[in-house]
């Protein structure tokens, strides 16, 4: 068995996934790990973290620039390319790796659950909530209109989706792949979290 | 290179042995390529004429549609395996190969049947004339019913490298090239079977090569091997492998147009003959362009690493070095094209007429060659620092988007001539495009070097 274990929350935009990550890890005593872990990757590799936010799980090219800018060179190339997103990936995976040997985490996206898939100590979530309720959330947060909501949270959820299919060859967001999917409209946030405790407690012998 | 873990050497050991130490396996695989091209058109010159050479070369944008399809999907498939294999995801890599070795066969044979069905109007499009049809339609009614066998070898070739075998790759190689000429002298020199051969041979070269590439990849303790229940196609896995795929492929299928165009002017202003003097100095260039890309290959790794790891005064070394090597390597081409011309064009034939057409081809090709390989290394520089907007547009502007007005222009103007100036003025603004590129990036790099 593993000495630590981990829970990967994978989240729709505008869900409220990160508030859960954070009363579970602060209920756990754990650390969470979201943008933080470009930081980790960045320490571990050497590699600068511009690069990793580079190749980060919302930034990846759509249409045709994709076709034409993206994939030649960082993709058609990285079999001898340091800073193909292909490589900068599977450095990001080696800091996931290392910081599950290390110490017991919550990681935010990024594919954890797929990286991570070998451990006998994984909990996989995935957090949803109704449109009306993400719009709402978004808008207050953002300071835009419920129109601007809604197309950043349709843009934000295809490169999301676009990122983990490629990455993990898994469907984002297909119940198959996690062990709890949770909608945090319905139940609320500190029951989704008390929810992912329990579940936890338990599968993950803590 | 499986598992692209960064290794220590690549930010500490010295730029000049590492730069050489990439290099060399690099630039075989690719001299093997080029010698390939060079022994089949020599037997074809020598051993059935002048123009069956001409014939040959009618066929370069088919074989290079071919090649496109072929890279688009061993590329694809390369670069998807050997990300699922960093991740030790071996089951995924599994199906990965299964796949693209059923996507290689669909493709192949599909295409393959295609241009068989429309070999002749195809052929007529590419600058086939009454004199050349009947060798190129031989020629090719032989490689198509092979095609398949071409795109499963060198799709194969690329998931090897992928997968951490570079040398089964190379030795595929360069197996492919030495079978090949064996059977080339066999076919048309002792069996008289004219370019009837040299197609068998290079369809026997790699069927045979293809055999050993399967027996390599049935050992079941290998991490990828083929296997069954892998090569049902998946739909997931058939859409990265093509949009992966799908920009090298286009670059390649770009390769076909430029050469369509130079194949009609040549055509046009000049003779059948003419065409068979542009596949001489295409594959005399060809060879110094290869070892530029097999430089270009060893600084990828180098340039990016460092710059990844912030390191730039090594990243402005290395560039330093490529772009010497580079040049140095073309101002060779450039001493062989000028004043080696009749040694060069002797390895293909002997005619007077197509030497005489050969000679001033070389001559005007080759006149700003020692330029060139800094344009190139400068455009694959931008692609190693993971720039690769301004890379695109350097091997673009070279070998597309000034190449095609001007040879669509020039010929109107200087006849034949202006089909071979068309090639160093393209060369000669690029170049142009290039420094002004690269010099401001320098700069910029100079800047943060001395800041770090």
């Amino acid at each position: 068995m593993d000495k630590h274990y981990s829970i990967c929350i994978g989240r729709k935009f505008g869900s409220g996934g990160r508030n859960i990550a954070r009363l579970v890890a602060d209920s756990l005593g754990i650390k969470v790990y979201d943008r933080d872990l470009l930081k980790t990757a960045s320490e571990t590799s050497g590699f600068s973290e511009e690069f990793f936010e580079q190749a980060d799980e919302e930034k990846t090219r759509k249409g045709w620039r994709s076709l034409f800018m993206g994939h030649l060179t960082t993709h058609g190339m990285s079999a001898n390319n340091y800073l193909s997103n292909e490589s900068i990936f599977n450095m990001q995976s080696d800091a996931i790796r290392k910081l599950h040997e290390q110490e017991d985490c919550v990681f935010i996206g990024r594919c954890a659950d797929y990286v991570l898939r070998d451990s006998d100590r994984l909990l996989n979530v995935f957090i949803a909530a109704d449109m009306d309720d993400r719009i709402e959330r978004i808008c207050r947060h953002a300071d835009v209109t419920p129109r601007k909501a809604q197309s950043l949270i349709e843009e934000h959820d295809r490169k999301r989706s676009s990122y983990y299919n490629y990455f993990s060859g898994r469907v984002w967001g297909d119940p198959t792949y996690y062990d709890l999917c949770l909608n945090s409209t319905t139940l609320g946030y500190d029951k989704c979290a008390e929810i992912i405790v329990s579940l936890a407690k338990e599968r993950l012998k803590i | 290179m499986a598992e692209l873990k960064t290794p220590q050497e690549l930010g500490t050991d010295g730029i000049g042995k590492l730069l050489i130490r990439y290099a060399v396996p690099a630039m075989i695989a690719m001299l093997a390529s080029s010698l390939y091209n060079i022994v089949d058109r020599a037997f074809i010159g020598h051993g059935v004429g002048p123009m069956a050479l001409s014939g040959l070369a009618v066929t370069f944008p088919l074989m290079n549609l071919s090649a496109a399809l072929g890279s688009m999907v061993g590329v694809g498939s390369g670069t998807m395996i050997s990300l699922k294999l960093g991740q030790r995801d071996h089951e995924s890599a599994q199906m990965l190969l299964g796949n693209s070795v059923t996507l290689n066969v669909l493709i192949g044979v599909t295409f393959g049947l295609l241009s068989l069905v429309f070999i002749d109007p195809i052929l007529t499009l590419f600058g086939a004339t009454d004199v050349t049809i009947g060798y190129a339609r031989e020629y090719m009614t032989i490689i198509l019913v092979g095609n398949a066998f071409t795109h499963l070898y060198l799709g194969i070739n690329c998931i090897l490298r992928s997968a951490g075998h570079p040398n089964k790759a190379m030795v595929a190689t360069i197996g492919t090239v030495l079978l090949n000429t064996f059977l080339d002298y066999l076919f048309i020199m002792v069996f008289h079977w004219g370019i009837k051969g040299a197609a068998i041979a290079t369809v026997i070269s790699q069927v045979l090569a293809f055999i050993w590439q399967c027996y390599q990849l049935s050992d079941k303790s290998e991490l990828i091997h083929l296997r069954r229940g892998t090569y049902r196609l998946r739909g997931d896995l058939v859409r990265n492998i093509v949009t992966i795929g799908l920009s090298p492929g286009l670059m390649n299928a770009a390769a076909c147009i430029v050469v369509l165009l130079i194949n009609r002017g040549l055509l046009k202003y000049g003779s059948d003959v003419a065409i068979g003097a542009y596949s001489i100095v295409n594959s005399i260039a060809f060879i110094f362009v290869m070892m530029v890309m097999g430089f270009n290959q060893a600084m990828q790794p180098i340039a990016g690493y460092n710059y990844g790891a912030g390191q730039i005064h090594r990243v402005l070394r290395v560039l330093y070095l490529t772009l010497f090597f580079g040049t140095l390597v073309t101002t060779l081409g450039f001493i062989t094209g000028e004043f080696l011309t009749d040694f060069c064009i002797k390895i293909f034939t002997d005619d007077p007429e197509l030497t005489v057409i050969a000679r001033r081809g070389m001559h005007l090709v080759f006149l700003i060659f020692p330029l060139i390989g800094s344009q190139m290394v400068t455009g694959n520089f931008f692609q190693s620092i993971g720039m690769p907007g301004k890379s695109i547009l350097m091997s673009l502007s070279r070998q597309l988007l000034l190449l095609i007005p001007l040879l669509l222009t020039l010929p109107r103007f200087f006849g034949m001539d202006g089909v071979w100036y068309s090639m160093p003025v393209s060369d000669a603004l690029s170049v142009i495009l290039g420094f002004s590129l690269l010099i401001p990036q320098v700069r910029k790099l100079k800047v943060i070097a001395k800041n770090s």
